[in-house]
Formats: C-alpha cells, structure tokens, sequence
C-alpha cells in the first residue's frame, strides 16, 4: 500500500511516494541519494543516522516515512551548507575527530543539536551531548575537543 | 500487504481501531527494533499498524485544578524530563532512558504500553498510583498503571482502545525524601537491569506516615506491594535498626527475579536499607543519592 507522503527536506519541499512503514533512512539514502546518512546498528543505539526531524535529534533508522507527512528534516548534506554546518566540519577537521569517518555524520547532527539547545557547552555537557553516538575507532576524546572548539568558534551561529 | 493507516485526529484513529484494531505506533523505539529485518528493507508487522504521532490531541503536559498532573500518551521522554510540572521520580527516569534521540522519539504511552518490566517510566508511574485514560469510540475508562499492566507485554488495552493520557495524582502531603536508582551496564542507551524508585513522607516527630517503593526490572512486571509498605507506615522513623530486617524480608518476597536473582535481591535490600537510613540523619536535601 504505497502512499505519497510531502515533507521538507533540507529546506526543499519534496514527496516521495512509498510503503509508509519504509524507514526513513533508507528513503534518505535511496531515494534522495543522500548517503551522507549512514545506518550502522538498524536499533537506534548506535546515532549513525540521526536527522534532525522538526527541531529534534532522532534516529532515521526507527522513523517510518508515514510519520514524516508535513515534517520538517534536516540530514548531514544539509546541516553542510550552514554556516554551522561548515563551522562544525572546519573543527572536526583541524580538531584531528575523524578516524575513520562512519560516526561523523551522526556525531555532527548530535554537535549540532546539542549546540542549538546550549552553545556554550561543558566537557560534561558534550560527552552526554554525544553519549548516543558510537565511534568504533573509539576516538571519542578528539571529537569532544573538536566539538569545543567549533563552539568557542562558532559565537553567535548557534 | 498489511495495511498502514495515518489517521490525522484522534477521533479517526478511534474509528480505525474499532474497525480494523490497528496496532498504534507511536515512537517506533520498540517496534521498529522488534520488526527490524535488515538495511534496506522495509519492516513487515504481523497485524496493521495505525502510525499516530501526528495527534496532537494526544500530546501536552498540563496541571488540572485538584493538583493532578496530566500527560498527553504521546508525550515524548524528552520533554517530560524537563518538564516541571512532572514529579521529580518521572523526570528522573524519562531522563535517564536511552540517549538523547531515544528520549526524543519515545512516548509515555509506548512505554505502559509496551508492558515491559525493565520499562523506566511505569516503575515510577506505580509508585505515584498514576492512572492511565483508555478511549474507544464514545468512551472513556480509567485505571492504575499498575493494574492496567498485568505482565510482560500484557496490558488491559482492549483491541478498540487507545491509552490517551496518564494522569498522576498529587500526593495528600509533599514527599519528605525520594530515591530513584537504575542500574544499567552504562550512562546511555542502557535498558535497566533493576531500578528501584521509592518516597517517604514523614512527621516533625518522625512518624512515617507514608512509605513506597517500586522495583523495576526484578520481575515480570514493575513490583509493589502496598501490604509490605504498610510494615513501615505508622511506626517511628528513629526504630528503622530494628524494622529493617523482617521489612527487607517481607519486600525479598515482593519481587521474584528470573535471570540474576542474586544480584537483584541483594541490590534492591542494599537501597532500601541505603535509603531508610539516609533518612534517620533528616538531611537537608529532599533528594536522597
């Protein structure tokens, strides 16, 4: 039972007609080639794929896209074309954060998220900002700095 | 295919349910877990599915005139925990569920009704003798969570119901100090592995003149037994030494762990004997840690 579903995308009014139980990452990665959006456990553990959906940080793997009829989605392609999109990948860059990238996407949703809601964020703040997010390479201390450091950078953006 | 409906007002969703007895689908933290089949590939469920998270007659956390607190069934974890209308043992376990981006997607609702014993807010929700509102078509019921929830994954919902709101009631009398511990393997994401919620109400004098506690995760369901309480309840604070063992006998028989049952037993008489003898020192803070 397809049903045609209309939702803002990274700022674009966009509709894609489908099984409205179809995650929304995988519409996000098939459908609109935003790959961007990684999905790594499938459960909502591991923050690979979280989106920003209607102001709030969720995992893409758990939402199906019946329930993003009039939504407003933000992914990783467009947190990019921000300016504190780009601030925070300048930071995540000169802060040494990325190993092997997979987490990145996610951990830069979740920096933003937390920054929206406290953009001067404690050490303490941001590891729990982040506690959602699994980094297998581990390399969570540079990514912690990294995010401190697109907030000191960043005044005024968020 | 099964079918998927998208009602836009809870008087459709009502309607549905009585017609087809879709399966209400909230955040999709449990079911989309449960019925995950793979990348790429769409989740089939076993019974139609009504996707409800757009109801907005379903949300919003409010205070009525008699002191009740009112929590729209689709009220998300996250805007419970900072809500502070919420008494402090519900803020206190919605803001310790999952991770940020659980707590954004999961609902109270989905919580009780989901009837899991490890589930964070009934633990607390019993304790508060919260009730819940079910609706069909031209009806409404209420009932304790407690007795709404009657073992692993079984609940009172009639095949034409919703849970609409949860409603917790004022306590007769300001708790004089509460607890609430979960014990999980790590900060985030953890599902418990016990919890134990519990408040105290007591005299200048030292009168106990209330006395609860409720355990999650030890067994299957949240345990709580008003009888055990009642060991407590009227007798002076300053004799808890000589209560303490025949009531941290009484509440052993209160839960019944399946898996672990050492562990879980030993825990929860650790905090309640933590907690009762916080107590007796009177501190100045209300929150006992």
């Amino acid at each position: 039972m397809e049903t045609k579903i209309d939702f803002t995308l990274n700022g674009k009014k966009v509709s894609v007609t489908s099984d409205p139980m179809r995650r929304l990452v995988d519409v996000l990665r098939d459908d609109f080639s935003l790959e961007g959006t990684k999905e790594g456990c499938g459960e909502g553990e591991c923050g690979a794929c979280s989106v920003i959906k209607d102001g709030l940080l969720v995992t893409s793997c758990l939402v199906p896209i019946g329930a993003v009829q009039d939504s407003e989605v933000l992914t990783i392609e467009g947190l990019s074309e921000t300016e504190r999109g780009k601030c925070l990948s300048e930071a995540f860059a000169d802060g040494g954060a990325v190993q092997c990238g997979f987490c990145i996407p996610g951990m830069m949703m979740a920096a933003d998220y937390l920054l929206m809601g406290n953009p001067h964020p404690s050490e303490t703040d941001i590891r729990l900002g982040i506690s959602g997010n699994l980094c297998r390479c581990t390399g969570y201390d540079l990514i912690v700095e990294s995010i401190k450091l697109a907030s000191e950078r960043g005044q005024g953006l968020w | 295919m099964v079918s998927t409906f998208i009602p836009r007002t809870l008087q459709e969703a009502l309607a549905i349910r009585r017609e087809t007895e879709a399966h209400p689908f909230a955040g999709g933290t449990d079911l989309m877990v449960a019925y995950y089949r793979g990348v790429g590939v769409t989740p089939v469920f076993p019974w139609p599915v009504m996707l409800i998270s757009g109801l907005e007659e379903l949300k919003g956390i409010q205070k009525d005139t008699q002191g009740n607190v009112i929590i729209g069934a689709l009220e998300i974890s996250a805007h419970i925990a900072e809500n502070p209308l919420v008494p402090w043992h519900v803020r206190q376990a919605a803001g310790r569920m999952g991770a940020i981006s659980l707590r954004n997607q999961a609902t109270i609702g989905g919580n009780i009704g989901n009837a899991s014993p490890k589930g964070d807010l009934p633990a607390t929700l019993i304790l508060l003798d919260a009730m819940v509102e079910l609706q069909r078509v031209g009806a409404k019921r209420l009932m304790k969570v407690d007795d709404f929830i009657l073992a692993t994954k079984k609940t009172q919902l009639a095949p034409d119901e919703l849970i609409t709101k949860v409603i917790i009631p004022e306590p007769q009398k300001e708790f004089t100090y509460v607890w609430y511990r979960k014990i999980g393997t790590r900060r985030a994401n953890a599902i418990s592995k016990l919890s134990l919620s519990a408040a105290i109400t007591l005299s200048e004098e030292g009168l106990i003149e209330d006395f609860r506690a409720s355990s999650g995760a030890a067994g299957p369901k949240v345990e709580r037994s008003r009888e055990v309480e009642k060991l407590l309840i009227g007798r002076d604070i300053h004799d808890i030494e000589k209560l303490l063992p025949s009531f941290l006998d009484a509440y052993d028989t209160v839960i019944c762990p399946h898996a672990m049952p050492e562990f879980r037993r030993l825990s929860t008489r650790k905090m309640l004997q933590y907690f009762l003898l916080q107590c007796v020192k009177r501190p100045q803070s209300q929150i006992i840690i």
